[in-house]
């Protein structure tokens, strides 16, 4: 079930800020992405491990350093609390599923670890499409 | 009290196409030889929950190595390795694991290994059929292309956390945290061969036009792939099982590319289904 977008952004902001596997090697984990959900856009910026701001409405002009898209429906397949094969992960989906990394991959690289544990907390607060 | 574990470790020294290799094995068992070959940038302790299976070890004699340039096995003293790039070919990785198997006067051992691991085993079936009881292929294929990438070992990054962060998701979410963290820390330590071990996984390892020539009869193959694994998802190893005459094909459910590392308790179930099978084939 689609989530309200504001309500979304608010627990997805408190779940990142208050994980304790992020803020374990939270300093320099700071960069701008795009999250493509076809039917939504949202970008999100974070700073030192905590997010800075959630952007749910860019503009055409709105900056990021990098951009994951894809479909509506995977990203609700990546929300769920235990994902089926292929929608477990940014490398499975972009392997097997119609995920598409775009941008400066070398940001989303030198930030992999702590990207990659907030991608999932996805599995807690769902996707606002 | 001392909490000793029956697991023990121990080099050996052997040479390989000009090369001086001192390899680190952990060992424990007594029985049919379980030669066992860790996965890509990673090392033998992937295999801790087997080597202290006391179900398994009373009949088998487990052996996990660490290949050169991983854990505690050097790159070769003999060479000036550093000064040039490290690329595995499917030449010397067989050629080592017979050697080591020589020096270990190891009789009609099975091996097993998983990844580049269990494409070498294929590798194994194809060219010493004569030398090796049995194989088990695990997470493998005849052809993984698509991982050899920079990114491994991209100086502008953190390369110990990309490779480690980057196979992630190569496991299931229902893998228990402390395992899965356990085989993200075994990722952090081996950066620097990662890239070069893939060279062999999705580059020189291409078996597609040579599955036929491979008699699983003769050299029993079953192979074994988890459901969350993307690199080699379940039908793509199925797909090669079936084209080995006598190919066996057995798909782990709720498990990922490092079964023996990130759900040990799941992956003995199907272990225990692949050794009863070479046993009926093959005898004790």
């Amino acid at each position: 079930m689609a989530v309200e977008i504001k309500s979304w952004a608010s627990k997805f902001k408190n779940l990142t800020d208050n994980d304790q596997t992020i803020a374990a090697m939270g300093k320099y984990y700071t960069c701008t992405f795009l999250w493509d959900m076809t039917d939504r856009k949202v970008i999100i910026e974070m700073h030192d491990g905590k997010v800075k701001n959630i952007n749910i409405d860019p503009g055409p002009l709105d900056a990021y350093d990098f951009a994951l898209r894809a479909s509506a429906q995977s990203w609700r397949e990546f929300s769920q609390p235990i994902p089926r094969p292929m929608f477990h992960g940014i490398w499975a989906a972009s392997f097997r599923e119609d995920l598409k990394i775009e941008g400066n991959h070398l940001i989303m690289m030198q930030n992999l670890r702590n990207f990659t544990v907030q991608f999932e907390l996805l599995r807690k607060c769902g996707v606002p499409v | 009290m001392v909490r000793h574990s029956p697991v023990t470790g121990r080099y050996v020294t052997i040479d390989v196409d000009g090369m001086e290799y001192k390899v680190f094995y952990l060992q424990n068992g007594t029985g049919t030889p379980l030669v066992c070959q860790h996965t890509a940038g990673c090392h033998n302790h992937q295999w801790r929950g087997l080597l202290e299976d006391e179900e398994i070890t009373k009949n088998y004699n487990v052996i996990a190595y660490d290949l050169p340039r991983h854990g505690k096995s050097d790159p070769p003293h003999n060479q000036e390795w550093w000064k040039t790039e490290y690329k595995l070919t499917a030449d010397h990785y067989v050629n080592f694991i017979v050697k080591l198997c020589d020096a270990l006067e190891l009789r009609d051992p099975i091996f097993m290994g998983s990844s580049f691991g269990g494409n070498v085993a294929l590798q194994l079936a194809l060219r010493r059929p004569d030398r090796f009881k049995a194989v088990i292929p695990v997470e493998a294929a005849d052809y993984a292309p698509g991982f050899f990438l920079d990114w491994w070992r991209h100086p502008h990054a953190n390369a110990a956390q990309v490779c480690a962060s980057g196979v992630w998701d190569l496991m299931a979410p229902q893998s228990p945290d402390m395992d899965r963290w356990l085989t993200w820390h075994y990722y952090s330590q081996g950066s620097e061969a990662f890239k070069g071990d893939l060279y062999f996984y999705s580059v020189d390892h291409d078996l597609r036009e040579q599955l036929e020539q491979i008699d699983g009869r003769k050299c029993p193959v079953v192979m074994m792939t988890g459901t969350y694994d993307y690199l080699t998802p379940p039908n793509v190893t199925e797909n090669t099982a079936r084209r080995i005459k006598g190919g066996v094909y057995i798909e782990m459910t709720d498990i990922g590319h490092f079964p023996m590392s990130e759900n040990y308790p799941l992956f003995r179930v199907y272990l225990k289904e692949a050794l009863r099978i070479i046993r009926e084939r093959k005898g004790p």
